[in-house]
C-alpha cells in the first residue's frame, strides 16, 4: 500500500495518512489495555515487593529459596505440559475432522466439545468424582477400585477443561484454505501426509502456537481442579490459594503470580518469530477449499470425535442426573427438592450474570478485534508492547487479577472508582481476564486475511476505514460472533476473579453455586449449575433466532 | 459504606441500566453494609428476623468463607466497603491487620456474653462459634469392617489407613484449629508425635473445611474431619453418617461481631450489633448454631439427637486463640516440611 501511495499523494500527506491511523489505534487499544491490565498487576507486583521493612526481595527469597517451592514448581510444569501436549493433539484431531472431513455428525460434534465453556468449574471436578471417585458410578457398577485423586485425575480434569479453548483457535486456524494449494500439491504427486505436513501444518502453526499458550497458561493458572481432585498434589496455583486465602499472605501469594507470568513473557518473545513464518491463506486469488468424501477418513475422524464428545458429555450428564436424585448415591429416586433454592436473593444473581455476561460480550468483542486488528495491520514500535499487553492476562490467574483490580481501583481518587462496586467493572474484569483468549480467537482469523485485500483496496482509493468496513470486517464477521459467544459463555461461570469484586448488590451465578456448595448443598449446587447451563443454552437460541430474522442463516455462533 | 451512601445518580446511568436496582435501596439514610461468614442457609434465617425487627434498617449483607473474606477485607483496607464484620472467626479477627481497622463498642446487653468470649478491649465479641467432629460414614465403615471411632487415638489404628481425610490446615481455618487443638491439648512435642501417627493413615489433606466431611457423607472415604454443624446438616440432609465428637476434646472457633471504623453510617451499625445481642436474635442462633455463648436458650432437638452432647462445654477444649494466631506460620511451616507429601 505504501508503495502505491507514493506514487500518488504528497509526502507530508502522506506521513498524516500513515500515522495518524497508527498514533490513534494504538491509543485506543493501548490506554485500556494499560488500565485494564497493565495498572492492577503493577499494584500487585508492588505488593510482591513489599515487606515490613519497605520494598525489598524478602518475599521472594522466602518464596522460591525452600525446596518446597521447586517441588511445586516441578510438579505445575510436570502436570502442566502433559495435559496440554494431549488437550491440544486431540484439539487438533477434532477440529481436523471438523474443518477438514465430511465426516457425519460434525455439527452435533462441533456443538458438543464446546459444552464445558458454559458449566461451571465445578461440574467438571465433580463429574469426574461421581464417575470415577472411590464411591463413584464406575467402581460401584463394576466393582473396580480406581482411585481418581492426584496427578492424573488433575490431567483428566485439565484436559476436559482445557479442550474447547484449544479446538476454538485450531478450528478457526483450519477453516480456510487455498483449493490452488492443494491441487497442486495432488497433481504434483504429493501423498495426503505429506501434503498434510508441507501445507496444512505449517499454514496453522499460529494457531498451534496459540492454542499451546492457551492451554498452558490456563491449566497452570487453574486451582480448581487440584483442589477437588488433586488430593496432595500441589501446584503453584493452589500455592497461590494457600497464601492468599488460606493464610492472608498477599505478599507472598503475589510473588507465585509473578512466577506464572514468566509463560507470558516467554510466549510473547515466541510469537514475533512465530508471525514471521505466517503467511496470509486467503488472498484476492484464492479458492475455498473442496473437502472430497473419503469414507475411511470420515468415519474415523467421527470415531475420534465421538469418543471425546462421549467423554465431556458423561461428565456432565451425571452431574445434571444427580441433581434430580432425591440424595445421590443413596437414594436414587426422581426428586426435584435440589431445585427449590433456598438461597439469599433466590435468582436474581442469575439475572446479574446475564446482564454482566451480555455486556462483556458487546465490550469484549469491540476490546479483542480492535486489538487484533491494530496490531496487525497498524504495525509501529509499540505492536510488540500491545501484544505482551494483549496475551498477559491468560497468565495471570484470575483470583490474582481480581485481587489487582481491588488494589488499584478501589480508591475515591481514582477515576475507575466510578463503576466501582457495580456490574459494568465485573464485566470489564471478565473482558481482560479472557482477553488473551479472545484475541488470539480474532487475530488468528485475521491473520488469514491477504494484505493484498488493504492494497486492493486503497489502489482503487479506498481508505483504511473503507477496507476495515467493507472488506476485512465482513471476511471475519462469522468469527467475532464466536468471539461475542465466548465471553458471554465464560463470564457466566467465572469465579475467581470476580470473588474480590461481587457486592451484596452484584452476587452473580456462579457465586451462589460456591455458597451452596460451601455449605455442603452439593446437589443443590449441581442444580443450580444445571440453570446456568440452561440460561446460556437459551440465550444461544435466542440469538441465533435473532441472527436469522435478521437474515445471517449460516452463521456458526460457537467457532 | 462509601459506595453506598450518597452515591451520585450519574453514575448509576453510566454504569448501564441494569444497575438501576443496585441502586435504588443505597439512597436510604439507614442503610449499612455487612460482611459474614454465617452459612447461607442460617444467614437467611438471622436475616429474617432481623427485618421484623428493624424493618427501617437495610442491611446489605455480603457472604464469603472465611478465608475469602479475610482477603476481601485486607485487599479493600485502604477504603472499606462495609461497616460491620458480622459472625467471622475470631482467629483471623485478632490478625492486627484487622483489629487496626476495628472501633470499639460496646453494645447494649454486652454484659449478656460471658468476658472471655469478648475483647477485653473491646474490639469484638463472639455470640457464636462452631466446633470439630468426625463425619463418619457408616456404610464405609461396615464394608470395610472398621469400628466406630470415639477419638483422635482410635484414628491412628493401622485399620483406618488410608480411610481418612481431613482438612488442609494451610488452606483452611477449620483444619488449623483441628491441628492447634491437638498442639494445645496434648503439647508441642507429644502433638507432633501423634500428628505423624495420624499422618499415616491420612488419604488426603483437603483444601476446605467442610469437604472432608462431604466426601465422607458420599462415601468416598470413612472417616471425615471437619466440624460439627456441617455433619449435622449432612445427617439432617439423609446422608448414612454418624457425627463423632472425639473424646480427647474438640477444637473450636468463636464466631465474632465488630464495628469497622471507617463506617460512614455508625449509628446505624451500632444499632445492627445491639440487635446481634437482643433477645430475638439470640432465640434464632439457638436454631442453628451448635456454640452459642449467651445463655437463654436450649439446643435444638435435631442437634441432640445427631449426637451433640447437652453439656457443650464438657467436649469444647478451651482453645487459647491468641496463641494459635501468633504460633500460626511456624506450625504451618513445619506441617508442610513434614507431611506435604509430593
Amino acid at each position: 500500500m505504501a508503495v502505491i501511495a507514493e506514487d500518488r499523494a504528497p509526502r507530508a500527506r502522506l506521513r498524516a495518512n500513515r500515522h495518524a491511523p497508527v498514533l490513534i489505534g494504538t491509543l485506543l487499544v493501548g490506554v485500556p489495555l494499560v488500565v485494564f491490565v497493565l495498572w492492577p498487576l503493577a499494584a500487585i507486583l508492588l505488593r510482591s515487593f513489599a515487606t515490613p521493612e519497605g520494598l525489598g526481595l524478602d518475599n521472594y527469597l522466602s518464596v522460591m529459596g525452600t525446596p518446597r517451592f521447586r517441588r511445586i514448581l516441578w510438579n505445575s510444569l510436570d502436570v502442566t505440559l502433559v495435559s496440554t501436549v494431549i488437550a491440544v493433539g486431540a484439539a487438533y484431531v477434532f477440529a481436523y475432522g471438523v474443518q477438514r472431513s465430511l465426516m457425519p455428525g460434525k455439527a452435533l460434534y462441533r456443538f458438543l466439545v464446546l459444552v464445558p465453556l458454559f458449566a461451571p468449574s465445578l461440574v467438571q471436578a465433580q463429574g469426574l468424582v461421581l464417575l470415577f471417585g472411590r464411591n463413584g458410578l464406575i467402581n460401584r457398577s463394576f466393582g473396580t477400585s480406581i482411585d481418581i485423586y492426584g496427578y492424573w485425575g488433575i490431567v483428566l480434569a485439565m484436559v476436559l477443561y482445557v479442550l474447547p479453548y484449544a479446538f476454538l483457535i485450531l478450528s478457526t486456524a483450519l477453516a480456510v484454505a487455498d483449493q490452488r494449494l492443494y491441487e497442486s500439491a495432488r497433481m504434483l504427486g504429493a501423498g495426503p501426509w505429506r501434503i498434510f505436513r508441507t501445507i496444512t501444518l505449517p499454514a496453522t502453526r499460529y494457531g498451534l502456537a496459540a492454542a499451546i499458550f492457551v492451554c498452558f497458561t490456563l491449566v497452570i493458572t487453574d486451582f480448581g481442579n487440584p483442589m477437588v481432585i488433586g488430593a496432595n498434589y500441589n501446584v503453584l496455583a493452589t500455592e497461590i490459594y494457600n497464601q492468599v486465602i488460606g493464610q492472608a499472605n498477599f505478599e507472598r501469594g503475589t510473588v507465585i503470580g509473578m512466577v506464572l507470568l514468566v509463560p507470558a513473557a516467554i510466549a510473547a518473545i515466541w510469537e514475533k518469530y512465530l508471525s514471521r513464518r505466517q503467511y496470509a491463506l486467503i488472498s484476492d486469488q484464492s479458492k475455498p477449499l473442496e473437502i472430497r468424501r473419503h469414507p475411511v477418513r470420515d468415519w474415523a475422524f467421527s470415531a475420534f470425535c465421538g469418543f471425546v464428545c462421549l467423554a465431556i458429555l458423561a461428565v456432565v450428564a451425571v452431574v445434571v442426573y444427580a441433581s434430580f436424585v432425591h440424595l445421590w448415591p443413596y437414594r436414587m429416586t426422581f426428586s426435584l427438592r435440589h431445585y427449590r433454592f433456598d438461597v439469599q436473593n433466590g435468582i436474581q444473581p442469575l439475572w446479574n450474570s446475564i446482564y454482566i455476561s451480555l455486556m462483556a460480550a458487546a465490550v469484549g468483542v469491540v476490546v479483542v478485534t480492535a486489538a487484533s486488528y491494530v496490531i496487525e495491520k497498524l504495525k509501529s514500535p509499540a505492536t510488540r508492547w500491545l501484544y505482551f499487553l494483549s496475551i498477559l492476562p491468560a497468565a495471570v490467574p484470575g483470583m490474582v487479577l481480581g485481587l489487582g483490580y481491588v488494589l488499584a481501583f478501589n480508591n475515591p481518587a481514582n477515576p475507575i472508582y466510578m463503576i466501582y462496586g457495580t456490574l459494568l467493572i465485573i464485566a470489564l474484569a471478565n473482558v481482560y481476564y479472557y482477553h488473551a483468549q479472545g484475541f488470539l480467537i480474532a487475530s488468528t482469523s485475521l491473520k488469514q486475511v491477504s494484505g493484498s485485500f488493504d492494497e486492493a483496496s486503497a489502489s482503487l482509493g479506498g481508505s483504511r476505514m473503507q477496507t476495515l468496513w467493507k472488506v476485512t470486517l465482513p471476511l471475519i464477521a462469522p468469527t467475532l460472533v464466536g468471539v461475542a459467544v465466548f465471553f458471554f459463555m465464560r463470564s457466566m461461570v467465572t469465579l475467581s476473579a470476580v470473588i474480590f469484586l461481587i457486592t451484596p448488590q452484584t452476587q452473580v451465578a456462579a457465586v451462589s453455586v460456591l455458597l451452596l456448595e460451601d455449605r455442603g448443598a452439593t446437589n443443590q449446587a449441581a442444580a443450580f449449575s444445571v440453570c446456568i447451563m440452561a440460561t446460556v443454552l437459551g440465550v444461544l437460541l435466542v440469538v441465533r433466532g435473532a441472527l436469522w430474522a435478521l437474515g445471517w442463516k449460516d452463521v456458526r455462533l460457537i467457532r | 459504606m462509601t459506595s453506598q451512601q450518597g452515591r451520585p445518580g450519574w453514575r448509576a446511568a453510566l454504569a448501564a441500566g441494569a444497575l438501576a436496582l443496585s441502586l435504588g435501596a443505597a439512597a436510604q439514610a439507614d442503610s449499612i453494609t455487612v460482611y459474614t461468614s454465617y452459612e447461607e442457609d442460617e444467614l437467611t434465617a438471622f436475616l429474617d428476623r432481623m427485618r421484623q425487627d428493624l424493618p427501617d434498617l437495610t442491611v446489605n449483607v455480603l457472604r464469603l468463607s472465611t478465608g475469602d473474606l479475610m482477603a476481601r477485607i485486607l485487599a479493600e483496607s485502604g477504603n472499606p466497603q462495609h461497616d460491620v464484620i458480622w459472625g467471622w472467626a475470631v482467629t483471623s479477627m485478632i490478625d492486627p491487620r484487622i483489629s487496626e481497622m476495628i472501633e470499639p463498642y460496646a453494645p447494649a446487653n454486652i454484659d449478656r456474653v460471658p468476658e472471655r468470649f469478648r475483647d477485653p478491649e473491646g474490639r469484638w465479641f463472639a455470640v457464636t462459634g462452631y466446633m470439630g467432629a468426625f463425619c463418619v460414614n457408616n456404610e464405609v465403615l461396615e464394608a470395610r469392617g472398621l469400628p466406630m471411632p470415639t477419638s483422635w487415638a482410635d484414628l491412628t489404628d493401622p485399620a483406618f489407613a488410608g480411610e481418612v481425610v481431613m482438612p488442609n490446615p494451610a488452606s483452611s481455618g477449620t483444619g488449623y484449629l483441628q491441628i492447634a487443638s491437638l498442639l494445645q491439648m496434648m503439647g508441642e512435642e507429644e502433638g507432633w508425635e501423634f500428628l505423624r501417627a495420624l499422618d499415616a493413615n491420612i488419604a488426603q489433606y483437603i483444601k476446605s473445611g467442610s469437604r472432608p466431611c462431604n466426601v465422607a457423607s458420599q462415601g468416598e472415604y470413612a472417616v471425615g474431619a471437619s466440624f460439627a454443624l456441617r455433619a449435622i446438616k449432612n445427617i439432617d440432609e439423609g446422608y448414612p453418617i454418624t457425627m463423632v465428637i472425639p473424646a480427647e476434646g474438640t477444637g473450636n472457633e468463636l464466631e465474632a461481631n465488630a464495628l469497622m471504623a471507617s463506617s460512614q453510617n455508625k449509628e446505624a451499625a451500632q444499632r445492627f450489633l445491639d440487635w446481634t445481642l437482643s433477645d430475638s436474635a439470640v432465640d434464632e442462633y439457638f436454631k442453628w448454631k451448635e456454640i452459642v455463648t449467651i445463655t437463654g436458650g436450649a439446643i435444638p432437638q435435631s442437634f441432640l439427637d445427631a449426637g451433640l452432647p447437652e453439656d457443650i462445654a464438657s467436649v469444647m477444649w478451651p482453645m487459647d486463640f491468641a496463641w494459635s494466631a501468633e504460633n500460626r506460620d511456624r506450625i504451618l511451616a513445619q506441617w508442610q516440611e513434614e507431611f506435604e507429601d509430593e
